[in-house]
């Protein structure tokens, strides 16, 4: 989705009712971006992620970092994909298995998300579902700025400012300042896959 | 000196039991960041029904299996 301010200039209400959104919606532009640079991350770092695991997986396991997850057996953290996510691996005889795992701290369980042999296609297994629940994301977080927009400003048609919004959410990076619209969105980021 | 009438106190009865929340309310109440909701979502850990424009609710009942499941 291109920002659709780039091409004609928001009106007196259009700039309003963006900056309303900005405001209401501010826990999403701090919190989608950063979530979304997480996911990037562990895309581009695959590979390493694989080696530093293989390579841990060779070593003993400080007695402190085993875990016993839902599938009722023990599993070694290895490296940290986000916060309370880790790969993990456990040795079965002459192999070792990996899985991604998530520790729910309220409940002080840990869950299974993914399991293979494989540590390179078990992270990318991970990622590939953390880019489809960005996409769930993406469409509630615009359903929910449409309503938004047609509560505060009945009878308008604020498309434009819908799909502005939704552009800086999604395309700008977590540090950035939610500044108002045309002639800011030229530096950000793009073609970004949500 | 008027007297002023002592309003009665009416029996304060508890809201009722909301049936859905928003994403960020469930969110709140898991004590968990936005993306965490999202991502239990796409796992079919929380089954979310819409609102009318599209909007994602947590039923209740959702919230309370997953943490029965805690």
């Amino acid at each position: 989705m291109s920002n659709p301010f780039e091409h004609r200039r928001p009106t007196e209400l259009e700039d309003k009712a963006h900056a309303e959104a900005v405001r209401h919606f501010a826990e999403h532009l701090k919190q989608f971006p950063a979530s979304r640079e997480a996911v990037e991350r562990l895309e581009r770092d695959i590979a390493k992620i694989a080696l530093a695991a293989n390579m841990a997986a060779a070593r003993p396991t400080p007695q402190q970092n085993i875990i016993l997850a839902d599938d009722g057996a023990q599993w070694h953290k290895n490296v940290e994909l986000m916060e309370n996510i880790h790969l993990c691996h456990r040795p079965i005889s002459y192999a070792v298995e990996y899985a991604v795992v998530e520790h729910f701290p309220a409940r002080g369980t840990n869950e299974i998300w993914n399991r293979g042999w494989n540590a390179g296609e078990v992270v990318k297994a991970f990622t590939q579902e953390q880019r489809q629940a960005l996409q769930i994301w993406t469409e509630d977080m615009t359903a929910q700025v449409k309503e938004f927009l047609a509560e505060k400003f009945p009878g308008q048609d604020l498309s434009r400012v819908a799909d502005a919004f939704i552009h800086k959410c999604t395309t700008q990076a977590a540090s950035q300042k939610h500044t108002l619209t045309h002639g800011h969105e030229q530096n950000h980021s793009r073609g970004v896959r949500v | 000196m008027e007297n002023i009438p002592k309003t009665e106190e009416q029996p304060t009865t508890p809201p009722p039991e909301r049936l859905a929340y928003s994403v960020q309310e469930a969110a709140d109440m898991l004590g968990v960041n936005y993306f965490s909701v999202y991502r239990l979502i796409q796992r079919g850990k929380l089954k979310p029904c819409r609102a009318l424009r599209g909007k994602l609710l947590v039923p209740r009942t959702e919230l309370l299996k997953l943490l029965a499941t805690e």
